[in-house]
């Protein structure tokens, strides 16, 4: 007899789990529908360029969002968790990792890709992050001072990236369209607008 | 505890898988795990859910993909006595407005990393042991996770403070950034 495969485990748990009346299998696959949706309105990439293009645009948002992430994004959570939003500038880079498990603001930005849950990026990032940075096309300036940031207890970390130039009188629909979720962990920018 | 899910400053893993466009889940499974493990982990409290996972033996931990090791620590959930028990129940999940009390340190304070681990759960990494960095700043207040994790419900919070350390301390000279880590006042000391 072979082994069950982890599809045909998981279907074990799941009787098991609705017998001990842990979990109602019917509300499972719109909870995944959900995860798995791009929209803007739920925790996607799309929400948190949304509130990107926000603070880009309006300067008490983003003075608020640096300084009182907390109730800031409470409109945009679910569930209120101490979060931190740190700003990259041309002096000054961030960049996120969970090296303990996968801790990711997923509040805003849904569940984490592959790559930031890879044994690869966590053991590495905190070592050599220019050496990752460059992985993912990103090179920064030497002068730029470069923080890593290790999410080793409750609070979530999003990155703010700089806007783009040339964007002046952007929308904020727009600008939104510029922020890519790499730029929000901080291995990478924003999209510079096409000349 | 010294676990292989400690990965932060290992060598050899090599380039960062980066798939274009990836989904969600993968596979169907994926996502029906992901529900289920954070259906268990709402019984209890997340600190047991991760060292649930960290129990994993090192070399199943690192042949697993990411579900899988979810899938593992939750056919363990479903039998955890705290889990069955629905432990956390009556105890509201902490808040992060959570009145901050008198802080041992200030931002600016130079603190070492205590060298306390045991085979319990610890949110401190094995390359901040004993180093020492600067306070930033007292982040915010949270249920001790060694605790939260051994018993299953969140009890008092205490302050967690974002310490910053020169890189090169911790890794040699070449390294010429900032590593930044959120850690329990209990895990700090003077210098």
């Amino acid at each position: 007899m072979s082994q069950p495969n982890p599809a045909q485990r998981a279907e074990l748990l799941e009787e098991h789990l609705h017998a001990q009346g842990i979990i109602d299998p019917e509300r499972i696959e719109p909870a995944v529908a959900r995860a798995e949706s791009s929209s803007g309105d739920v925790p996607s990439p799309a929400m948190g360029a949304r509130v990107v293009a926000r603070a880009w645009t309006d300067e008490d948002f983003k003075t608020r969002l640096l300084t009182d992430p907390v109730n800031t994004l409470s409109e945009y959570l679910d569930q209120a968790i101490p979060m931190a939003v740190v700003e990259n500038t041309a002096l000054v880079h961030h960049v996120i990792v969970c090296t303990l498990c996968s801790c990711y603001p997923s509040g805003i930005l849904g569940n984490p890709p592959s790559w930031y849950k890879s044994f690869e990026y966590r053991s590495r990032v905190v070592r050599e992050p220019r050496a990752v940075l460059a992985e993912f096309g990103t090179h920064l300036d030497e002068g730029v001072e470069l923080v890593v940031h290790d999410s080793t207890a409750e609070q979530r970390y999003l990155v703010l990236p700089a806007r783009p130039a040339g964007t002046d009188g952007w929308s904020q629909e727009d600008l939104a369209t510029l922020v890519t979720r790499n730029s929000m962990i901080g291995t990478g920018l924003a999209r510079t607008p096409p000349a | 505890m010294d676990g292989v899910h400690d990965l932060g400053g290992m060598h050899g893993f090599g380039p960062v898988p980066i798939e274009a466009d990836e989904p969600v889940f993968h596979e169907v499974w994926e996502g029906r795990v992901w529900y289920m493990t954070r259906a268990l982990g709402g019984r209890v409290t997340t600190d047991r859910v991760r060292h649930t996972i960290e129990q994993m033996p090192p070399g199943q931990y690192l042949t697993s993909s990411y579900y899988e090791r979810w899938l593992w620590a939750a056919e363990h959930l479903a039998e955890d006595p705290e889990v069955l028990a629905d432990t956390n129940r009556s105890r509201p999940r902490p808040s992060p407005t959570t009145p901050l009390s008198p802080s041992r340190f200030r931002p600016g304070d130079r603190v070492r990393v205590r060298n306390v681990v045991t085979a319990d759960h610890t949110r401190v990494p094995r390359y901040l042991r004993r180093a020492v960095g600067r306070v930033e700043w007292a982040a915010f207040a949270w249920p001790n996770p060694t605790r939260s994790a051994e018993t299953g419900t969140y009890g008092e919070s205490e302050l967690v403070y974002t310490v910053v350390f020169p890189a090169a301390d911790l890794f040699g000279p070449p390294a010429d950034h900032t590593l930044a880590a959120d850690l329990a006042e209990s895990d700090l000391e003077g210098t």
